[in-house]
């Protein structure tokens, strides 16, 4: 710890906050409340929201400043793609800033030594350069970083060739969730029996989120990215490569 | 030696199956240092009260997606700092908390520590200024890690940021704060 961490502990100590209020008699008398109950709703009443939604966006894109707005949703189970007229802007991002973890050595088949219940390895693309693990507290996060070469451009986005990112174990399911603007084409495919989103044309921005609490990363932008939903692994394929491309590495995984 | 505390995750068992009464505990145990959280993140201490409230019944109704064994606190200020930025937002407010020191920290005839010596008043105020002085993001995780002591992981659950983003976040605003202060590394 250096002097500096030292002085800002110290002055924490002397800092005045408002005296912390005694909520607990409160809050259990809220939970002694029946907690409501989620409602349900009916067919009717979603045929109306989204009727309702339709002209809000409707009225919204007639109104210039008002286009930021949502234009529409695409989902999958573990990730939804928002689009939106306006992405934010955020700075290019270097190599270290991407962030992936901490280093795993490989194996000699070049799979990645880590204790992640199932480790997916596209053989089409053959032995990665470099692996990577990150605990999070949304779950398990494991990256392939592949470097530029043969047919392999490197990346504006990430400054590397392919990125190869599973998320994975419990709560992996709903945890990224991606801006698309208008330049970026969305399509919902399938990756053999497993429900894909296929990003590409233009950058979109990466978040995460998960039980509706939103992880705000140092956003940063990516470029054509495959998302396939393997039960209960989700694996993002990102890099400057084309729909077949990402769908044979896709497919190549095991 | 009945009367020792129980453990937050004994706490926690009990709290699952009902009891009001050890979430009640865990309230009380860890309401400061969710307010604190809140104030930081909205910058009011009554925006922060009911962050904290709505933050706890939330957390209590979904104890049943809490991974046993799992620490509590980071994951109950995921959710208090969550319903914070809520707030904020809905506010429409990205108010600018000003930290301050308190009147007298010494005062209650406290013996000034050899840290305290340490510390002089003038270059406390000087310190604090440049802390404000900072980007909101620099000033919110160097209060989560050096003024409320949170650890990696629960300043990661509280700012809704990875971890590996609070560890990179911490050392740039440190070096920022260096750079102000004119200290050398």
């Amino acid at each position: 710890m250096t002097e500096l961490e030292r002085a800002l502990i110290q002055l924490g100590r002397g800092l005045s906050f408002p005296e912390a209020p005694d909520v607990s008699e409160r809050v259990l008398a809220r939970l002694r409340e029946p907690a409501p109950r989620r409602r349900r709703v009916s067919r009717r009443a979603l045929v109306l929201a989204f009727a309702v939604l339709a002209l809000a966006i409707g009225a919204a894109m007639a109104v210039p400043p008002a286009r930021t707005a949502i234009l529409d949703f695409f989902g999958l189970r573990g990730a939804t793609v928002q689009r939106v007229e306006t992405l934010p802007t955020v700075p290019r991002p270097s190599e270290s800033a991407l962030d992936l973890g901490r280093p795993v050595p490989l194996a000699e088949d070049g799979r990645p030594l880590v204790k992640i219940p199932e480790v997916l390895v596209p053989a089409a693309l053959g032995r990665p350069d470099a692996a990577y693990t990150s605990a999070e507290s949304y779950g398990m996060q494991l990256t392939l970083v592949y470097e530029p070469g043969e047919g392999v451009p490197e990346s504006p986005y990430t400054g590397v060739g392919i990125l190869v990112t599973e998320f994975v174990g419990e709560g992996a399911t709903r945890y990224v969730e991606k801006l698309a603007d208008a330049g970026t084409r969305v399509e919902r495919l399938q990756v053999g029996p497993y429900p894909a989103l296929w990003l590409e044309g233009g950058p979109h921005f990466v978040i995460f989120e998960q039980e509706g609490m939103v992880f705000e990363d140092e956003g940063r932008l990516a470029g054509n990215t495959l998302l396939v939903e393997r039960n209960d692994v989700l694996v993002r394929i990102e890099g400057e490569i084309t729909r077949a491309r990402a769908i044979e590495i896709a497919e190549s995984l095991r | 030696m009945g009367d020792r505390p129980l453990a937050d995750d004994e706490l926690v068992a009990r709290a699952k199956q009902g009891d009001t009464r050890a979430y009640g505990t865990l309230v009380e145990e860890h309401q400061t240092i969710a307010f604190r959280t809140a104030y930081l993140v909205t910058g009011s201490a009554a925006d922060a009260e009911d962050a904290v409230q709505d933050g706890f019944v939330k957390a209590y109704r979904a104890l049943g997606r809490f991974r046993p064994g799992a620490p509590f606190r980071p994951w109950l200020l995921a959710i208090v700092a969550n319903e914070a930025r809520n707030r904020r937002r809905s506010a429409g407010r990205r108010e600018r908390l000003a930290l301050r020191a308190a009147a007298d920290p010494l005062s209650g005839g406290a013996v000034p520590s050899p840290e305290a010596a340490l510390l002089d008043a003038e270059r406390r105020e000087e310190l604090l200024a440049a802390v404000n002085e900072l980007g909101e993001d620099d000033r919110l995780v160097l209060s989560c890690r050096y003024f409320l002591g949170l650890s990696e992981e629960e300043t990661s659950s509280a700012l809704g940021w990875r971890r590996g983003t609070v560890k990179s976040r911490t050392s740039r605003a440190l070096d920022r704060l260096r750079e102000r202060m004119g200290v050398e590394a």
